[in-house]
């Protein structure tokens, strides 16, 4: 399988006396994608938060590349971890200024790539963010990360709100990227037909704790844990 | 009109009673706030002029920077009770206040634009004070508030792998323009609206209007400074307050 592009080890979060995550360890490696399933609240968010160091965990290690994530300036490191918000938010005033907000050496026929491969019009460019729909902001904020050239993506429900045609052309497209960039992608859903679709690895998170991890078909079709059988239950049925 | 002595003020007691009949007549019922204020007034006056006289006579460089290290105290205290969103607001205002003020007042000696003495240097500092007091608190507040109900800005930039600063520059700028706004509009209708105060006093002092006039131009520059450097090092301060040095949102 190769190296490990991040490695989570016993990693806790404590916010007040409260725990959001408990001891979760797990191994991520490049070209796949992980789909993180869980009832809200359970912490994928707060998880996620923890990866591109947003927040700061109370308890175990992070390794990125080979390096705990304390050793690299953090700005850069959140560059390498790109993380794509659950509410995607875009600075005034034009779609071509939050490109160049992210990389302000990028050409225009760059630019205008990124919009094509996300499937959207060239024209939008010089377009007001005002304007946009959310589900297009959701695809703008998904280019304007990809600007940062990172090596992980952390996707935060990053197609909540996009049409069901568009939703499968946009993640034909991350895997496409994920394989040909050499990314490790992690894509928090609320969909399980989604995660069908990526058709890779699932981590179930319930209560702050992993409680299971496999390929996504079986920790759907049959659960070994107590949450996972309430999950199918609740959203299989 | 000659300086006014004891009489003349007994004789303004009558204004005070006009007052007083009026909030009765009409049942305003503020007779009481006006007694109480009017009798603190005179008393906190009284006892600043005999200060000053004692100020003034001893000539001592430590006591004129005593008075202004207490000005400065007072102001940061009640700058700081008018902010709510930081925990210890006192230290970061009462240095901002310093700062501002001290590196005010010491251009100006230097430029020999005043004499270092106690009678140009209290009056004057208790204006810089009284400014920065109002500009830091504004400030303070505004970058707090507005980073608090902006945080998803602030965090989609920093995930974008911008700096605390660079996340925060909007706001920041909006900051410090809050602070400095009192002293941009007044010097915009200074003169046109209301005779402002320094000048106001040496014309009824019977100074020359055009030297009143002059002496006012300086005190204007003089608060619009101190103020942009107080609110510049109070927001400097307070926006290192909301970060962690992970440039993380706290
Ligand atoms: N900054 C915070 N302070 C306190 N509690 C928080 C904070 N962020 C999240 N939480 C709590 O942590 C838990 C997990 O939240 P979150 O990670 O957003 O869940 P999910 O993304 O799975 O819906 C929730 O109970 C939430 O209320
Ligand atoms: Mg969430």
């Amino acid at each position: 399988m190769g190296s490990p592009s991040l490695v989570v080890s016993h990693v806790s979060k404590i916010v007040d006396d409260k725990k959001i995550l408990e001891d979760i360890s797990y191994t991520f490696y490049p070209k796949n994608i992980y789909t993180i399933l869980g009832p809200s609240g359970s912490g994928k968010s707060s998880l996620l938060r923890l990866l591109n160091r947003l927040d700061e965990s109370s308890s175990g290690e992070i390794i990125f590349d080979g390096q705990t994530i304390d050793s690299y300036v953090v700005c850069e490191l959140r560059k390498k971890i790109g993380y794509l918000f659950q509410t995607p938010y875009l600075f005034e005033k034009t779609v071509k200024d939050n490109f160049l907000f992210a990389d302000n050496t990028v050409s225009n026929s760059q630019m205008l790539e990124l919009l094509a491969q996300v499937h959207l019009s060239q024209k939008m460019l010089e377009s007001s963010v005002e304007k946009l729909s959310v589900g297009e902001k959701q695809r703008v904020a998904f280019a304007r990360m990809l600007l940062t050239k990172p090596k992980i993506l952390l996707l935060d429900e990053p197609t909540s709100a996009l049409d069901p045609s568009i939703t499968e052309a946009f993640e034909q497209f991350i895997q496409k990227i994920t394989i040909k960039e050499n990314l490790t992608t992690i894509i928090v859903t609320h969909s399980p037909e989604q995660a069908m679709r990526f058709d890779q690895t699932g981590i179930l998170i319930a209560d702050g704790k992993i409680a299971e991890s496999s390929d996504i078909k079986s920790l759907l079709e049959n659960p070994q844990s107590d949450a996972g059988k309430r999950y199918k239950a609740r959203e299989l049925s | 009109m000659n300086n006014p002595g004891m009489t003349e003020v007994l004789f303004s007691l009558i204004l005070v009673a006009i007052a007083i009949a009026i909030s009765r007549f009409w049942k305003i019922n503020v007779e009481k706030d006006i007694a109480i204020g009017s009798v603190r007034s005179f008393v906190q006056l009284v006892a600043v002029g005999y200060a000053l006289n004692f100020i003034f006579d001893l000539e001592s460089v430590w006591l004129i920077l005593v008075t202004l290290l207490v000005m400065a105290l007072v102001g940061a205290q009640a700058a700081s009770s008018r902010v709510t969103k930081i925990k210890s607001p006192f230290v970061l205002i009462l240095f901002s206040i310093l700062f501002g003020s001290f590196v005010t007042i010491g251009i100006m000696a230097f430029l020999n634009i005043i004499t270092f003495e106690a009678r140009y240097i209290i009056p004057l500092g208790g204006m810089i004070i009284g400014n920065s007091m109002n500009a830091s608190a504004l400030s303070m507040n505004r970058i707090t508030s507005d980073i608090s109900s902006n945080r998803l800005t602030v965090e989609t930039a920093l995930s974008l792998g911008k700096s605390w600063r660079e996340s925060s520059a909007l706001y920041f700028r909006d900051a410090v323009t809050t602070g400095m706004i009192s002293i941009l509009n007044s010097m915009k209708t200074v003169g046109l609206v209301a005779l402002p105060g320094a000048m106001t006093g040496m014309i009824l002092a019977g100074a020359d209007p055009l030297d009143a006039v002059l002496l006012q131009i300086i005190v204007m520059y003089m608060i619009l400074m101190a103020v942009a450097v107080t609110s510049v090092v109070v927001v400097e301060l307070t926006v290192r307050q909301l970060f962690t040095v992970h440039h993380q949102l706290k």
